[in-house]
């Protein structure tokens, strides 16, 4: 266990070491709002609410699902990508620890030293051009919370999966950018699922990727409410079950087939 | 200790057209050939052995040395360390070992060479009295202790190195694999690579399986080698028996102060391979005749100015097993 500690850790430190990648991650995070609450702004004019969700509301979702996207930071799919493709897979496997578990302790070191630098500007900045974006209530944000860290989770696992694709071919490239790509669509991080036709809903509800972002972000505009709360979190424990399963299928599959470029 | 059996590493290679319409052609349909890396090596080497692993590039050293770690699964055989698998229980087999590939570090780069040692610590559970005892002696063997502070990014190739070994070394394994331990470094810092070698094997009996294309390594670190081509075992045995066997003969060079007499130069324990003008060269074999029974015999017929004794040339050994696997 302490050796994951260490991991987590180090990657802290390693975070906090590059400043310069902070700013321009806030920088570009800062456009990324900008655009996005001016958009919602243009498009609720006039209207009072869609889908009983108001401006305010939707303005408070675009907010924090910025800042969720800068601080959830799922590097496990080009880490290992990464690390398969220049060889340094060799040095990770001849250590005695679990390799996934690294890759985990890596991505929430980066995950919680995001919190300092990245969600905390973010916030202030939001809060100064806009509104403070604060949850419906308290209970709301104490259900926020845990939905949040099981989005990280499927986050991470789907990243993972992605990521382990490596191991057979080479040229991860393009799949890495459509996976983001529908995470970005169907997570409804961009626009929530509810403003799509009624059947993308349906389907949507059987994929895992709205439990990504629009779950938490729900329940903390009260989208959600407190008593369908504990079933939206056990829809997220239950596709974490499921693709932590695949991880580990597919895992003991990458393992046999590990190739080392470069001598 | 470590034991291979009929190891096989086949490797599917995917054969690339040239042209536009030969690489649609492979996109849709790839013409795939098998290629061996490792077809059937076996040995065993015991504890407390320095062996050196040879073989041309692309022979498949590094492949059994990433089977030997566990990295590789081998398509068939069986590779046992300790007599457990590195493939079904790789966290307990790595345990005892220390890897270093020469190419690559496993230290963090952007953090100091300290902070790569501290998290060995809790990777392999050193405990603090044998992590304290073993940076010690990293510290007084390869004189590291200076660098300490420095981010690992900022150390020169030989630095890195050191770290390498000392990370290595640091959770006491019984078996270090050194896969071109001493590539790109200059003479003074092979020295002391090779001298930290030498001490970890004499001082803690640790297994050692070197992997080089420097001779000088072989020479001066392996008592037995292991030479290996085209994915098969070609020579294993102890170094001055492969010189022995392979390269028998030594050369004795004698300058003359003038032109002898072409019915001195016989000598019965030695045959001349070499004649221009006056420098003469003898070839004989260590078995037969000794070098100074021969000089004495032969300086007592001829005026002999200056002489030299030459040894069997290791690389002269070794390029010819590497010719002779390679034509057969």
């Amino acid at each position: 266990m302490s050796a994951y500690y260490y991991f987590f850790k180090m990657r802290i430190l390693t975070t906090l070491a590059y400043r310069f990648e902070v700013f321009t991650a806030v920088a570009s995070n800062a456009v990324m709002l900008l655009a996005t609450v001016f958009l919602w702004k243009a498009a609720y004019r006039g209207i009072g609410s869609v889908q009983e969700v108001s401006q305010h509301q939707m303005i408070v979702y675009a907010i924090l699902s910025v800042v969720m996207g800068a601080v959830l930071s799922v590097n496990v799919q080009d880490d290992m990508y990464y690390r398969v493709r220049e060889g340094h897979i060799a040095t990770d496997f001849i250590k005695p620890v679990q390799l996934l578990g690294m890759f985990l302790a890596e991505d929430l070191g980066t995950t919680v030293s995001a919190l300092v630098n990245r969600a905390v500007p973010l916030i202030l900045l939001a809060s100064i051009l806009f509104t403070p974006p604060l949850p419906v209530s308290l209970t709301a944000f104490l259900l926020f919370v845990p939905s949040l860290m099981l989005s990280f989770l499927l986050l991470w696992l789907m990243g993972a999966i992605v990521g382990m694709i490596s191991f057979w071919v080479l040229e991860l490239g393009n799949l890495g950018i459509v996976k983001d790509a529908i995470v970005r669509i169907l997570s409804g991080s961009l626009i929530p699922i509810w403003f799509f036709p009624d059947w993308m809903g349906t389907v949507s509800a059987y994929l895992p990727f709205q439990y990504m972002y629009q779950t938490p972000l729900s329940i903390y505009i009260g989208k959600i409410t407190h008593s369908q709360a504990g079933t939206a979190l056990a829809i997220q424990a239950a596709w974490i079950a499921v693709l932590a399963f695949i991880a580990y299928a597919v895992w003991q599959r990458a393992k046999r087939v590990t190739l080392i470029q470069g001598g | 200790m470590i034991e291979l059996s009929n190891v096989v590493k086949e490797y599917t290679v995917i054969k690339k057209k040239s042209g536009l319409s030969g690489s649609i052609k492979s996109l849709f349909k790839p013409e795939k050939t098998i290629v061996r890396g490792v077809d059937g090596i076996s040995f065993r080497i015991e504890k407390g052995e320095m062996v050196g692993y040879l073989g041309p590039n692309g022979a498949g050293k590094s492949t059994t040395i990433k089977m030997l770690t566990g990295i590789l699964h081998p398509t068939s055989g069986t590779v046992r360390i300790g007599g457990i698998s590195p493939q079904e229980n790789r966290k307990s087999v790595v345990k005892q070992l220390g890897v270093v590939f020469g190419q690559r570090t496993q230290l963090y780069w952007d953090l100091r060479l300290g902070e790569s040692f501290e998290l060995l610590k809790r990777i392999y559970r050193i405990d603090e009295e044998t992590y304290q005892s073993n940076l010690e002696m990293m510290y007084e063997v390869l004189g590291i202790d200076q660098l300490i502070n420095t981010p690992v990014r900022q150390l020169s190739l030989g630095q890195r190195m050191k770290g390498d070994l000392a990370a290595a070394m640091l959770h006491s394994p019984s078996i270090l694999f050194l896969d071109e331990p001493t590539i790109g470094l200059d003479v003074e810092a092979k020295q002391n690579i090779r001298s930290f070698i030498r001490e970890m094997n004499a001082k803690r009996g640790t297994t050692i399986i070197l992997t080089t294309h420097d001779l000088d390594d072989v020479e001066q670190l392996c008592k037995r080698l292991i030479v290996i081509n085209h994915g098969k075992v070609v020579e294993d045995g102890p170094l001055s028996e492969l010189i022995l066997r392979m390269a028998p003969y030594r050369l004795l060079v004698l300058d003359l102060s003038e032109m002898p007499d072409p019915q001195t130069l016989h000598h019965h324990g030695a045959e001349l391979i070499k004649q221009e003008g006056l420098k003469l060269t003898y070839r004989f074999h260590k078995s037969d005749i000794s070098a100074s029974e021969l000089i004495s015999g032969l300086s007592a017929k001829l005026s002999v100015v200056d002489l030299g004794v030459k040894e069997p040339d290791i690389e002269d050994m070794i390029r010819e097993m590497y010719r002779s696997s390679s034509t057969a």
